[in-house]
């Protein structure tokens, strides 16, 4: 079944080389002038749409309780084992009764598939769309209870990055 | 010689130094600059205004960087190789008339290095040690990448060099003379006086060449970041890179200060006669040789980040299949002309 | 006049090579330039999927098929989804079908985008690269603004989908792919067609038919050598079927047939192809329809096993997994498209130069993510 055919053969206007070679240049030439598609970093941050899959947080009643009744679903549901959680009894009257003692993240591990927001009953642990949050230890990658309720604070509001964007331009 | 006389040549040296110096800054600016926003990026512009500052950003982070030697390279060579590219490539702009004659102190000032009598045998000569220093390179480092980068590039050199050489036997053939000032006069007067409207042949084949001689893509083989990670340089860092990267871009300037010369009337602005302008000539030929040459350092960066690269098997079948013949071929024609000319 | 041998040399290519598309090492003899042997060595991404899925649930799996071929997880949690479905005999919604052709076409681009630029990025050429990088990037907006990620997206699940698509997508689809096709013409004119390109890729590593066939290469890189065979036609699933498209062959228009050059042709039109199901799936796509609807609450195949394979951007991807019952794979086995393509590459590349055998490995597009699994 070997069909080796040979059925180009270049024809003069081909051999020239420039025709075909100005026509890329042209395209590079039009770019030139064009608007650019950079987006200047650390200054202009790049806004995720509604439903970014980036950094945990764990979602608190409006009276400051955590949501989280350490029910577990989400260590279950997570593929790689990312999620460790202690339960205990919990310190309001109100509510539930057990709350995370510890609740804590390995964000190394983690590969931030959605699978824990979707798991959980209570709507307590959640995606944010804090995509930098890179470190340069292996320590400071553990994401703890506090830290997630931190993250819950600086998100609530959903502006995490137009804000900012907005106080740094204060700034300068 | 008298004193008078020796400063105003230090001075010259002096000055076309610093200025091939600071166009390779310059240009190495310009190559990521251009080529971003060819490319719809930004660039650089972070080091100072624009990114303006970004060449000595970059030379401060060669020079403090750690200079390696590979072990199994033989040291004095692999040590020379980046002077024996660099320091040719600056010198070759010795020759070059960068603008027409200046009266000062009462004496008539040529504006070019040394008006040497075989210029362009000078410059030809000093061009082709420029490429021992990249086989030497990638011959003393001891690393297969980088040997078979010096491989093709002496390939390169053999095929290209013969091309190059006889497109500008027949400039020397119009205008009679091997030196660089009395070419840039045989051009002198009305535009179509210049060399590419008489041998466009020979500027082509002149052009082609002239970026297979500075190791630029569609013809940088010896250095074929994708096939060999960097060719000649893969084991050079530090400082040593940086004199391979510098002589790359003087290379550049040389060329297309060497391409302007022999085809663009060189500093001539057309239609005006810049000897009779005085002081104010001079300015205007500097200028005019200045911005020809920025087009075709232009050209280099344009060409450069649209073409993809040649095989080194098809570039030497360019070399001596294509390109040989046509020069030839213009030689003969040009030769034929001038010798019916003078019957006549 | 005797022959003259020259010294062979073993030079190793990778695993840290800029053109070796991830961590390959390619140990090659040369002489001089001429290559004379091929050996692929892989396993340095290797990440236990097959193994890991016999530890995690069904749906688990769904995240790690994501990460074989990272760039086409689309296709790849496609072919997954699949065939688990047909193992359980699940039928989804219609919405929920378009949703799934849509998002694999999308990814499609997005991956044939990536092959082309890196395969010119190969022959030198850096422009294009990130012109199609540019492009491929507003898939990725689109992609982000359905599920939330950019790369690895676990959108298809089985039975359904993880979310539905959100308020405007189609219209950006729209507005996307009247952008997005111009540019193809535009991708002609500094690479397809240019003489160097032409010059670098026309006649180099020619993959004859039946040496395709005989190992077994699939997708772009055996429809190249001129086999009209894409599993979408062939043997539709999902609702293939339903659309009115074309299955380009390379024809060796500017040298032997199965050449680099159709091989990037193949997938350049294949993009047009592309367009064509989507402009089509878009139109037709249901208003409504909840694509939660079929999924189920555990997923408990009935014993048995099942082989099903989809064409994604790489060729026919298979996956055979053995069900005892039990909430956890028995066994799950991937064929991947990108390792028959890379065994291939000993037998076409030998005898010719090192430029030209990074050029075919530019033009079989592999991704180590999937050879290595």
């Amino acid at each position: 079944m070997a069909i080796i055919t040979k059925s180009y053969e270049p024809t003069f206007w081909d051999k020239l080389y420039f025709p075909a070679l100005f026509k890329g240049l042209m395209v590079t030439l039009r770019y030139f002038f064009k608007r650019k598609v950079t987006i200047q970093y650390p200054e202009e941050k790049y806004i995720p749409p509604d439903g970014y899959r980036g950094l945990h947080r764990l979602n608190k009643y409006s009276d400051g309780r955590i949501r989280c009744v350490a029910c577990e679903m989400c260590s279950a549901a997570c593929p790689v084992d990312c999620i460790h959680i202690i339960p205990g009894p919990s310190p309001w009257d109100e509510g539930k009764e057990r709350y995370p003692v510890r609740f804590d993240i390995d964000l190394l591990r983690c590969i931030f598939c959605g699978f824990c927001e979707m798991a959980c009953p209570e709507e307590a642990i959640e995606l944010t769309e804090i995509y930098d949050f890179s470190d340069l230890t292996r320590e400071n990658l553990l994401i703890d209870r506090d830290g997630l309720l931190e993250v819950y604070e600086l998100t609530k509001n959903k502006n995490y990055y137009s804000q900012t964007k907005k106080s740094e331009k204060s700034e300068t | 010689m008298d004193l008078l006389g020796f400063i105003i040549i230090l001075v010259k040296v002096l000055v076309v130094f610093a200025a091939t110096m600071l166009t390779v800054l310059v240009m190495i600016y310009l190559e990521r600059r251009v080529s971003a926003f060819m490319q719809g990026r930004l660039g650089p512009n972070r080091v100072g205004p624009q990114g303006l500052l970004q060449p000595i950003a970059d030379g401060i982070k060669f020079m403090m960087k750690e200079d390696i030697v590979p072990a199994g390279a033989d040291k004095p060579i692999f040590i020379l190789a980046p002077a024996i590219l660099l320091i040719p490539a600056l010198m070759t702009f010795a020759v070059i008339p960068f603008g027409s004659d200046i009266t000062l102190f009462g004496r008539q000032i040529p504006l070019q290095v040394a008006d040497v009598n075989v210029g362009i045998l000078y410059v030809l000569a000093l061009t082709s040690i420029g490429v021992y220093g990249i086989v030497l390179a990638g011959w003393s480092s001891n690393s297969k990448y980088s040997l078979l980068g010096g491989l093709r590039s002496s390939a390169q050199l053999i095929s290209y060099e013969l091309a190059m050489g006889l497109a500008v036997v027949s400039i020397i053939l119009l205008s009679g003379s091997l030196k660089l000032n009395d070419i840039v006069a045989d051009q002198q007067g009305y535009l179509f006086s210049w060399n590419v409207f008489k041998q466009p042949l020979a500027f082509i084949i002149f052009l082609v060449a002239v970026y297979a001689e500075t190791n630029r893509l569609p013809f940088d083989l010896s250095e074929a970041e994708q096939e060999l990670v960097g060719g000649y340089h893969t084991e050079y860092s530090s400082i040593k890179f940086a004199m391979f990267f510098m002589a790359e871009y003087a290379n550049m300037i040389t060329a297309a200060a060497l391409t302007v010369t022999l085809f663009f009337g060189g500093w001539d602005f057309p239609l005006v006669d810049e000897s009779s302008l005085g002081i104010l000539g001079t300015v205007l030929s500097v200028c005019s040789f200045i911005l020809k040459m920025g087009f075709f350092l232009f050209l280099f960066i344009w060409v450069r980040w649209t073409f993809p690269r040649f095989r080194y098997d098809q570039l030497m079948k360019l070399g001596w299949k294509v390109m040989l013949p046509l020069a030839l071929f213009n030689i003969f024609i040009t030769a034929g002309y001038l010798t019916v000319r003078a019957l006549v | 006049m005797g022959v003259v041998h020259g010294q062979e040399m073993v030079l190793n290519i990778g695993p840290q090579h800029p053109s070796t598309h991830g961590v390959l090492r390619l140990q090659v003899k040369t002489d001089g330039e001429i290559i004379s042997e091929i050996k692929p060595f892989i396993g340095y991404l290797h990440r236990c999927f097959e193994k890991h899925c016999e530890n995690v649930t069904y749906e688990q799996v769904i995240p790690f098929t994501d990460r074989c071929d990272y760039l086409a997880s689309m296709a790849n949690n496609f072919g997954y989804v699949v065939a688990m479905e047909e193992l359980m005999e699940i039928k989804v919604p219609e919405r929920v079908e378009y949703i799934r052709v849509i998002m694999a076409e999308l990814q499609r681009i997005a991956s044939h985008l990536l092959a082309l630029g890196t395969f010119g990025l190969d022959v030198g050429a850096f422009t294009p690269f990130l012109y199609m990088f540019r492009d491929r990037e507003r898939i990725l907006d689109m992609f982000e603004m359905t599920c939330g990620a950019r790369l690895l997206y676990n959108y298809m699940w089985v039975g359904g989908l993880s979310h539905d698509l959100p308020i405007g997508f189609v219209e950006s689809a729209f507005r996307f792919l009247d952008y997005f096709e111009p540019k193809i013409e535009e991708y002609n004119n500094i690479l397809t067609y240019n003489k160097i390109f032409i010059e670098r890729t026309a006649d180099v590593g020619v993959m004859p038919a039946d040496v395709a066939i005989s190992y077994g290469v699939s997708g772009p890189n055996l429809r190249g050598s001129g086999v009209k065979w894409d599993i979408r036609k062939d043997e539709p699933y999902s609702i293939y079927d339903r659309f009115d498209f074309d299955v380009p062959v390379g024809i060796g228009e500017k040298g032997n047939l199965g050449d680099c050059w159709d091989r990037f042709n193949v997938r350049l039109t294949e993009m047009g192809e592309s367009i064509k199901i989507l402009r089509q799936a878009l139109t037709q796509i249901p208003k409504n329809g909840d694509v939660h609807q079929t999924i189920p609450k555990k997923i408990r195949p009935p014993k048995g096993s099942i082989y099903k394979r989809t064409e994604t951007p790489r060729g026919d991807l298979g996956f055979y997994i053995i069900s005892d019952g039990s909430p956890i794979p028995n066994r799950l086995k991937m064929r991947s498209p990108a390792f028959t393509a890379l065994s291939v590459l000993d037998e076409i590349g030998r005898g010719w130069m090192l430029s030209d055998v990074i050029a075919i490995l530019g033009s079989l597009d592999i991704v180590l993510g999937e050879i290595d699994r």
